[in-house]
């Protein structure tokens, strides 16, 4: 037979061990399951051409190889690229080579005979074919390469015009009008 | 196995390279800026002389009484379409082509002009200008084609008074002034 005080130790232990047990259950952590957000972050690639005038006169002199635009106009060029993005260009163009301005009446002045210096440099006629416009009826005004470090960039180019009429001498009077475009591409 | 399983996983890596590559290889362009060319070519028609003064020495009666000087009339234009033709025209302000001021007059009709070496010819047609039968087309008149909207022609004068006609033969010694105009018409 057992005493009471044994038997109140004995509850008095087990009381205690079951405190600690509780405690340590208690300082486990409890995690949830991992949720992912998937982040897709878009950086467009983008080229655009601002231009500081749309339009340009000239006051022609027949049989003149000297006609030059009452203004010079600056083509700025900005751009943010993809790699593997070799170079970039810019060109000028009209849509026929045969018809650069006309007076609507059947008389033209050709691309042929249409000049543009690019940044002070010689005038060049509009001869080549390009990726815009007609063939025969283009000009590329520079190409800058596409570098690890100028992926995002601009470039600034100034146009003089002149039409060249030496080719035309019999080109009757008239107002001849026709529309020269300025277009970039990357590639 | 493994060698049939590397060689699809090389072949599906080679695919996506091409992919890749093909998709870098796009162009990328800009929106198209225009610039509005407005280029005016003027209608134009201008004449120039040579010389502006001829004198004559006259003899009375005679009918071969030379300029001094033979005058080249240039004739230059840029013309519209629809312009068909270019003339050049001597005319007098009166039939009274030169006059003493005192009521002596030598008349039109025996002012002559020889044009490129062509006959003399009085100037009694009424032309563009001028009085009524107080001209003379110089020449024939240029025809305007394609070729030539942009062009220009001479017209190289000699000239002469004949005074056999009428009452000239007793002209009165004097001095006689007058004023010769030439000018070009395009037409229409």
């Amino acid at each position: 037979m057992k005493s009471r005080p044994q038997i109140g130790g004995r509850l008095a232990a087990v009381a205690l061990v079951a405190i600690v047990l509780a405690a340590g259950a208690h300082a486990q952590v409890l995690n949830s399951g991992a949720s992912t957000i998937a982040l897709n972050a878009v950086l467009n690639d983008s080229i655009t051409v601002s231009l500081s005038s749309n339009a340009v006169n000239f006051t022609l002199t027949a049989g003149s190889g000297s006609n030059p635009g009452s203004t010079g106009v600056t083509a700025t060029t900005t751009w943010l690229l993809r790699p593997n993005v070799a170079s970039l260009k810019l060109y000028a163009f009209f849509s026929s080579s045969t018809s650069a301005l006309t007076d609507g009446a059947g008389n033209n002045i050709p691309s042929a005979d249409f000049q543009i210096s690019n940044n002070a440099g010689p005038l060049n006629a509009l001869t080549n074919t390009v990726p815009f416009g007609g063939a025969n009826a283009g000009l590329q005004l520079s190409s800058t390469p596409i570098l690890g470090n100028n992926k995002s960039g601009t470039r600034t180019d100034n146009m003089n015009f002149n039409i060249n009429l030496v080719p035309l001498p019999s080109l009757p009077a008239g107002v001849y009008t026709g529309t020269l475009t300025i277009q970039a591409q990357a590639i | 196995m493994r060698t049939g399983t590397f060689v699809r996983v090389a072949v599906v890596a080679l695919a996506m390279t091409f992919a890749a590559s093909m998709a870098s290889a796009q162009a990328l362009s800009s929106g198209a800026q225009t610039i509005a060319l407005n280029a005016t070519l003027a209608e134009s028609l201008t004449l120039s002389l040579s010389a502006n003064a001829v004198n004559f020495t006259l003899s009375a009666g005679s009918a071969a009484n030379p300029g001094s000087t033979g005058v080249t009339a240039t004739t230059a234009w840029t013309l519209k379409p629809g312009r068909t033709a270019v003339a050049v025209y001597a005319y007098f302000a009166s039939t009274t082509a030169l006059t003493d001021g005192v009521g002596d007059n030598i008349p039109s009709s025996a002012f002559k002009i020889s044009d490129n070496g062509g006959a003399s010819t009085a100037l009694t047609n009424t032309v563009a200008f001028g009085a009524a039968n107080a001209g003379l087309q110089l020449g024939a008149s240029t025809a305007i084609t394609g070729a030539n909207k942009t062009g220009s022609r001479s017209d190289a004068m000699t000239f002469n008074i004949d005074l056999t006609g009428g009452t000239l033969p007793q002209l009165p010694a004097a001095v006689y002034t007058g004023t010769l105009n030439i000018q070009a018409q395009a037409t229409p």
